[in-house]
């Protein structure tokens, strides 16, 4: 009954609120253009916090929070303090894109991060691109090649093809050259597919075929009778996660694991953890980031204890890029002298040089890809205990399997490379 | 395409499909006689085989046996069973029989969210069981012993059900029941008594499966989704309340998705919906089920 003088009343105030508000704005106006901008730093990412994939997006979560509370507790980027908010992606593109438009359109983020699904980096990146925001991808993904490049997109974990690269490499001059894949049919699987067929090409390897596996299958029984009956020496698993975990496992039940080695081109300590004693000295697998490195580089054990000190457990790799990226855009800030110039912030990342996780590193500037080594760990089977789960074997560098920045520019060699049907 | 493969890997392939079938058999009979028995379409019939596998976790975490785990899986999770279904859905049986559904869809997500909460996201891993690990070979066959440990002991479990209805005097009341219902009610029997027990046989073969399959992955939270989605299709495909639907609509899908996933490994997943749309184009009902329990 009174709705409607109660609105006109609330709307007539609102009339006279605003009008005060532009009125003082046009004073204050010339103060504020002198003046430096006073909130805070908006950073929002988006992590797959549900769905198979929902132990990695933790730790991409809690290593941009450490990072994030590192910066803050350090009074901020020149004197503004940072302001985080996550959204959960469910590892759905669409969800993914709803995030993206969340963050930048109604949270008002100045920069963006985060993702792990390749696919979802792909469409995020070009959505941020539209709307001149910086992006910083966590995942491996193929934004650095070809079309998918875009001024404000970066990575920080790895192409896929460099994966491949650097454990091929190592199975082919160590383990064996006939091998066998099992891949997960989707783009990522088969760009790391691309990899290994190329460099089984350089080095003389026998490709014996590859089955294709869907997302999210449990039961790789099935496939296995095709391997066995190929007889390789190196059985190449080209999937993560859950389906990682039962390939494994299986692989273990059938025998496979004392007759062939395995190699996972991409591991995960959720993986190493479920498959437990099966995950022995014939499995290997890739990472971008293990705990091990504290014995090497000073830098590791700095992160780890103070991840560990946080969160009660070692970090995911996925949970290592997202640290990487929130402080390389924090410190290209610092070192371009503004927080809100996006595209000199942009432009201060490419090339830049940094130490935090592992070795010195930087951020290739022709197409915005982190550069960083890629490690071979070997299972401790029924020797591991508590989080000390494998050795490392070798650790790639990372200059050495990445192509130039015209070959990149192209997706050369690969986009050459004929994948089986 | 069939030039390269030789018999043994046919034969191989069967064996494999078998296996797998067998689980999905487990899976499918109990939903059915849920849905036979009490009309509830069991959302949560995968949700209780992810506790079935972590279950068998704490069991052999404990005890180190897997046969007690597989028991104490069966045990306990049919008593959860019944606990949910005197707890929370008798209160809705008579009412709208969308009620029913709504409760086990909202259980199939509570509980692996209750289950993330206190175990954690990382998968739980449970060993083979030392006994049946290996192969048995046959020639240039070889079988892994486990997965014929699960096609034995399904085999058993099913006889031992098939026995159980056809034989015991309860077992003749829940054929009664699924039959008519009003009918066992006039005759005097406490229907709901037979329900809750329905039920519990219901969930304790899914929580069987999902026992079953744990070493063969981990027991994770969402690990329930997929098995919910394979219990539907398979009963489905052998008919909505039909026991020896579940099983020859189990083996099928079983040997059909190994076959798939031998010459076009992509669609594996793809295969069992692929045959669950040819059942309802073809025969609605499934393979034996009754006409107009569509």
């Amino acid at each position: 009954m009174n709705e409607k003088t109660d609105q006109k009343t609330s709307r007539r105030n609102f009339l006279k609120s605003s009008a005060a508000v532009a009125g003082l704005s046009l004073f204050g106006m010339p103060s504020l253009v002198t003046a430096a901008p006073q909130g805070a730093i908006k950073y929002g990412t988006m992590h797959p916090l549900t769905g198979p994939y929902s132990a990695q997006g933790a730790d991409q979560m809690k290593a941009t929070q450490l990072a994030v509370e590192e910066w803050n507790a350090r009074g901020g980027v020149l004197g503004r303090k940072i302001e985080w908010i996550y959204r959960d992606d469910q590892l759905n593109g669409a969800v993914g894109l709803r995030r993206a438009k969340e963050l930048i359109e109604e949270e008002k983020c100045d920069f963006i991060g985060g993702t792990l699904s390749g696919a979802i980096s792909l469409a995020v990146n070009e959505f941020a691109a539209k709307n001149r925001t910086p992006f910083l991808a966590y995942s491996q993904n193929d934004m650095a090649l070809g079309s998918d490049f875009t001024k404000y997109g970066f990575d920080f974990m790895c192409l896929p093809y460099s994966a491949a690269l650097a454990t091929s490499k190592y199975a082919f001059t160590k383990l064996g050259k006939k091998w066998f894949s099992v891949t997960a049919d989707y783009k990522w699987g088969h760009s790391i597919l691309e990899g290994w067929i190329w460099q089984s090409e350089q080095m003389s390897g026998q490709f014996l075929g590859n089955v294709y596996a869907p997302l999210g299958a449990t039961d790789f029984s099935t496939y296995f009778t095709r391997i066995m009956a190929a007889k390789p020496e190196v059985l190449v698993i080209n999937n993560v996660g859950a389906d990682q975990t039962a390939a494994l496992k299986q692989a273990s039940e059938l025998g496979l694991t004392k007759r062939m080695k395995i190699v996972c081109t991409k591991t995960t300590l959720s993986t190493l953890k479920e498959v437990g004693a099966a995950y022995d000295e014939n499995v290997l697998g890739g990472m971008t980031f293990y705990s091990g490195l504290r014995d090497k580089y000073p830098a590791s054990k700095k992160f780890l204890d103070a991840y560990i000190k946080k969160f009660g457990q070692p970090v995911e790799p996925d949970g290592e890029s997202g640290y990487v990226a929130t402080n390389v855009l924090f410190m290209a800030m610092e070192k371009a002298k503004t927080t809100t110039d996006k595209e000199k912030i942009a432009a201060t990342m490419e090339g830049m040089k940094y130490t935090l996780t592992k070795g010195p590193e930087y951020v290739r500037a022709c197409d915005h890809q982190r550069v960083q080594s890629y490690l071979l760990v070997r299972g401790k089977g029924r020797k591991a205990n508590g989080w000390d789960l494998a050795d490392i074997v070798e650790e790639v560098p990372g200059e050495s399997i990445i192509m130039s920045c015209a070959d990149n520019a192209k997706n050369l060699p690969f986009v050459n490379v004929k994948l089986p049907k | 395409m069939f030039a390269d493969l030789s018999w043994d890997v046919l034969v191989m392939q069967l064996f494999f499909g078998l296996a797998l079938g067998s689980i999905y058999v487990l899976l499918a009979s109990g939903l059915s006689i849920i849905y036979g028995l009490l009309d509830v379409v069991n959302f949560a019939h995968g949700t209780f085989a992810m506790l079935g596998a972590y279950a068998v976790f704490l069991a052999v975490t404990l005890t180190g046996s897997f046969a007690v785990g597989i028991a104490s899986a069966v045990v306990v999770v049919a008593v959860l069973g019944m606990a949910a279904e005197f707890v929370l859905l008798k209160p809705l049986y008579g009412k709208d029989p969308l009620l029913p559904l709504l409760l086990t869809f909202g259980l199939s997500v509570a509980i692996p969210d209750f289950m993330k909460i206190i175990f954690g996201l990382i998968g739980k891993p449970v060993s083979y069981p030392e006994a049946l690990s290996g192969a048995t070979t046959l020639g240039p066959l070889t079988f892994s012993n486990y997965r014929l440990f699960v096609i034995f002991f399904t085999l058993a479990i099913l006889i031992s059900l098939w026995l159980f209805l056809k034989k015991s005097d309860l077992g003749m009341i829940i054929r009664a029941a699924t039959r008519d219902n009003l009918m066992v009610q006039v005759l005097g029997i406490n229907t709901s008594r037979i329900w809750s027990i329905g039920f519990a046989i219901g969930i304790g073969l899914a929580a069987l499966a999902g026992a079953i399959s744990v070493p063969m992955m981990a027991a994770t939270p969402d690990m329930g989704v997929e098995m919910t989605m394979v219990a539907f299709v398979v009963t489905v495909v052998g008919g909505l309340g039909s026991l020896g639907g579940a099983i020859v609509g189990g083996l099928l899908i079983g040997v059909i998705v190994a076959f798939t996933s031998l010459f076009a490994g992509e669609y594996s997943n793809v295969a069992m919906y692929f045959c669950m749309a040819v059942i309802l184009l073809i025969r609605p009902r499934g393979l034996f089920g009754e006409r107009g329990r569509e």
